[in-house]
């Protein structure tokens, strides 16, 4: 019942996805393919299609990342973004795009950016052999700003033409969407939630407590290594081909966790498919609302993220 | 230094006093982005975005990049120009205005200009004074009694403000249209001292706009977009110098509603009745624009079968005297 | 004393945990299916000696033996089986059913990304049922009275099946209704299945009262080891606590201890 809910969602934000945007689409004139409205209604179709696919996977990813990093520091507040994993992603893939590597390959660089951040803020919050939560945030602050100086390197290096494709990747789009593109991005997706999904039942036990899991007979130190890495490969090939975008790794598990409780196994899964219906909702409505201009992804989570996970905060203090 | 030069003490009032046809050149509020928008935003803008945007949220870059080209506050109103003040030691913090000071044979007056004036020659020997981040030391180390700045620049908002208020004369020039443009040739021409030279230039560049319209009445408006840059495709909207450019050449904008600089749809440029791109052409910029029409967003459907024009960028994107140049290029390449 | 062969034994261990806890070459034998108390300051190394056992930090020199062998030698999953831990405070950020809280304690018979079995379930209720809590089956954990928590976090132990039970401090800031409660539920299950139970307590008379065996603690070491009347003198109360005590023994009976005065010389915690 509840994951016909979830699936139901999806399917309504896909086929939403599909009919809003900066034009409008007819589908019998899609279905029939006849004539010039038929032939333009398949090129919109070609143009939308691989953008909601994309929509759908970064939206999945980044959800995945946030709830299992939630889980994992016992923090509500862990999120792929605050936790200076994004900015290294988007520092990875900005180097790449300033070294001249295909831009097919910038996943994996934003993927080496996010490990090496993810890396550098747990040893930062580590004391005494135990990661500490407000060493950790703040490490997460430390790391951003670090990133964020060498974006600012990188832009000043880069020709003022690639400054300014690289400034709208960062903003967060999903413009440039091609079947090559969802092609490169879905290994990286596909490991990293295989990866997490398959921990759900250990970060049942982290989120009473690393000590809990511990006791409980995990190897927390290779458990917590192995999520970092997974939550780092979904984060990295988000950034890497959408930008940074916020909110959706903070807000969608709390959303999902109101439902289904705290239980890992329905929040991972269900936190996936949210975040991938509200992306693409999201997507939609940022090509919709300004057409024929699109509004930043990231604009529009914040947008609707925002006000959501203040009512969350008000409802459970 | 002096005291009395303080913001306060710029007569305010005195712009408005006039306001005739040069009005335009000391308003700057609301109006739009700086011309040489094109080549300044990458290198200044983004940055400022990025490192907000990091600190506190991918939404923050949205609405700090967005700043810069919907909202827009001016320099300090500048003082009056006065006939008796006659500048000698001119500082141009703008490529487009460097011009027009030669343009007015005023180049001789210029002890300093921004890093992008490469036109005419003769300005490449004059001392640089920074490109986007200009250094209002440096400026005011050279002496000016007078500051040439774009009234609209965000980015040499900053400087410009910094000098205003520490009793540096700065003229704010707006050229969001081809009015503006003329009304900036004569109020620069004024202040360096050669009104008849550049009234006599203004007359003829409105002469030539005029046989371009007389050229182009009744004839078909082809539907048209100005790419100031291919990925992602932003456009000239309305309210720039550039949207006028284009429909007094004899074109119908099709984001001419819209004003500002917007970035468009792959969708909208695939399915809208786009005849014509025109695109500003450079060394630098075509092969950016290349890629984006063989694989980019530009690659698909309409705005892929579109006749393209292209129109040296120097000339296109600076409102200054050769934009009549490019007006006039542009109204006789245009297909009818 | 310790002629029964030891189901755990610490030999020469060392650890760390937090800034000022340590055990500094520990040495101590646990028997099968008694009640060992360890009784020290704070920062004599009781809960860390507890954390090594349970394998939430690892020694830093020395070694734990179960049954002989050494602990870290076995597979985690297999010690978390026979070891079963109670925390003293569990702080919950996430709110998380009582019922699932107590399924967790079947995490070391779990496999991969199962859904926890109608089996699992059985056990976790009966283990509530044990422990007097089976009615908080649905309340959130995170809203439950410490007492309560604390009897939920004993039903996870033998909802574990584990033999040995490790207890950090179950008495501390319980009223006497819910002290009771939990002294009455353990000491009822330790009995019903044999387990061996170490606990933590800073309260010298439960431990007196309670134990079969004490092991007190000064500086993470071992300072006396033995059946309460053995253990808890006067002087050696003395020189783990700074407190003068005075300890009444009866002939075959457990000894009465009652604090008098802080001793001089020793600031408490110094």
């Amino acid at each position: 019942m509840l994951w016909l809910a979830a699936g139901l969602l999806l399917a309504v934000c896909v086929l939403c996805g599909l009919a809003f945007g900066g034009v409008r689409l007819s589908f019998s004139d899609l279905w029939s393919g006849a004539g010039p409205a038929g032939q333009e209604a398949r090129l919109i179709a070609s143009l939308r299609f691989p953008r909601v696919l994309l929509a759908a996977l970064v939206g999945g990813s980044l959800a995945l990342a946030g709830a299992s990093l939630q889980a994992l520091l016992k923090n509500p507040l862990a999120d792929p973004f605050l936790l200076g994993t994004s900015g290294g992603a988007a520092a990875g893939a900005a180097l790449a795009t300033l070294a001249g590597i295909s831009p097919l390959l910038s996943p994996g660089a934003a993927f080496a950016g996010a490990a090496v951040s993810s890396a550098a803020v747990a040893s930062l919050a580590r004391r005494g052999g135990r990661l500490d939560l407000q060493r950790l945030l703040l490490a997460g602050l430390i790391a951003n700003a670090f990133f964020s100086a060498v974006l600012l390197g990188v832009f000043s290096l880069a020709s003022s033409e690639a400054a300014r494709s690289m400034l709208f990747w960062m903003m967060g789009s999903l413009a440039d969407a091609s079947p090559a593109k969802l092609l490169a991005l879905l290994p990286y997706a596909v490991s990293g939630a295989a990866v997490l999904l398959l921990s759900a039942s250990r970060l049942n036990l982290f989120a009473v407590g690393e000590e809990n899991a511990a006791a409980l007979g995990v190897n927390t130190e290779r458990s917590k290594a192995l999520v970092f890495l997974a939550a780092s490969l979904l984060t990295g090939a988000a950034v890497a081909f959408a930008g940074v975008i916020g909110f959706v790794g903070l807000l969608v598990p709390h959303a999902a966790r109101a439902v289904v409780g705290n239980d890992q196994r329905l929040l991972l899964p269900l936190s996936a498919i949210t975040g991938a219906a509200l992306l693409v909702a999201a997507d939609a409505a940022s090509r919709f609302a300004a057409a024929p201009t699109e509004l930043p992804i990231g604009a529009v989570t914040a947008a609707i993220g925002a006000p959501l996970f203040a009512w969350l905060l008000l409802r459970n203090p | 230094m002096t005291p009395g030069r303080s913001r306060r003490a710029g007569p305010r009032a005195a712009p408005r006093a006039q306001r005739g046809k040069d009005a335009a050149s000391y308003s700057g509020a609301r109006t739009p982005r700086a011309p040489d928008y094109a080549q300044r935003l990458p290198r200044r803008h983004y940055p400022d975005g990025l490192l907000a945007g990091l600190a506190a949220g991918a939404f923050l870059v949205a609405l700090a990049l967005g700043a810069p080209a919907c909202s827009r506050r001016s320099a300090p109103p500048s003082p009056a120009p006065a006939p008796a003040s006659l500048a000698a030691r001119v500082v141009s913090l703008a490529p487009n205005l460097t011009e027009i000071a030669f343009a007015v044979g005023a180049g001789e007056r210029l002890v300093g200009v921004s890093d992008f004036s490469d036109y005419p020659p003769a300005a490449l020997a004059i001392p640089r004074v920074g490109g986007v981040d200009v250094s209002a030391e440096r400026i005011a180390s050279l002496h000016p009694d007078l500051v040439l700045a774009s009234g609209d620049g965000g980015s040499i908002r900053g400087a410009a403000s910094a000098l205003a208020s520490s009793g540096v004369p700065v003229l704010a020039v707006s050229t969001t249209s081809l009015d503006e443009v003329l009304a900036a040739i004569r109020v620069v021409g004024a202040r360096l001292g050669r009104a008849e030279a550049a009234d006599e230039l203004a007359r003829r560049l409105d002469a030539r706009r005029r046989a371009v319209a007389a050229k182009t009445a009744g004839a078909r408006r082809p539907r048209a977009i100005l790419l100031v840059w291919p990925d992602p495709p932003q456009a000239a909207g309305g309210r720039t110098f550039l949207d006028d450019v284009l429909s007094r050449a004899g074109a119908d904008n099709l984001v001419g509603g819209r004003p500002g600089w917007p970035v468009l749809s792959s969708e909208w440029l695939a399915t809208a009745p786009i005849e014509v791109v025109v695109v500003p052409d450079s060394p630098g910029n075509r092969p950016v624009f290349d890629r984006s029409f063989s694989t980019g967003p530009l690659s698909r459907g309409r705005v892929k079968a579109a006749r393209i024009v292209r129109v040296d960028e120097s000339v296109l994107t600076r409102p200054g005297p050769r934009v009549f140049d490019a007006l006039e290029s542009l109204a006789a390449d245009l297909p009818r | 004393m310790s002629d029964a062969p030891a189901l755990l034994e610490a030999r020469r261990l060392e650890a760390s945990y937090g800034p000022n806890a340590a055990l500094r070459g520990l040495d101590a034998a646990i028997p099968a299916g008694e009640i060992v108390a360890v009784l020290g300051e704070n920062g004599s190394g009781k809960s860390t000696l507890l954390k090594v056992i349970s394998r939430i930090v690892p020694p830093a020199a020395g070694e734990i033996l179960l049954d002989g062998v050494p602990i870290g030698s076995l597979p985690r999953r297999e010690t978390a089986r026979r070891i079963a831990y109670v925390p003293q405070s569990a702080e919950l950020v996430f709110s998380i059913r009582s019922l699932d809280l107590v399924l967790q304690g079947r995490a070391p018979y779990a496999r991969g990304f199962s859904a926890d079995s109608d089996e699992d379930r059985r056990r976790a209720l009966e283990a509530m049922r044990a422990c007097d809590v089976e009615g908080l089956a649905d309340r959130d954990a995170a809203a439950l009275s410490g007492g309560e928590r604390r009897r939920v976090f004993l039903a996870r132990a033998l909802a574990q099946e584990a033999s040995i039970w490790l207890l950090d401090e179950p008495t501390a800031g319980l009223d006497p209704r819910h002290r009771f409660q939990f002294l009455e539920a353990l000491t009822r299950e330790h009995r019903a299945r044999r387990t061996t139970v170490l606990l933590v307590t800073h309260e010298i008379e439960l431990a007196a009262e309670l134990a079969d065996r004490i092991i007190l603690l000064r500086d993470g070491r071992a300072l006396a080891s033995g059946p309460p009347a053995e253990a808890l003198t006067r002087e050696s109360i003395r020189e783990a606590f700074a407190v003068d005590a005075r300890v009444d023994h009866y002939p075959g009976g457990r000894p009465r201890v009652r604090l008098e005065a802080a001793a001089p010389g020793r600031g408490p915690g110094a």
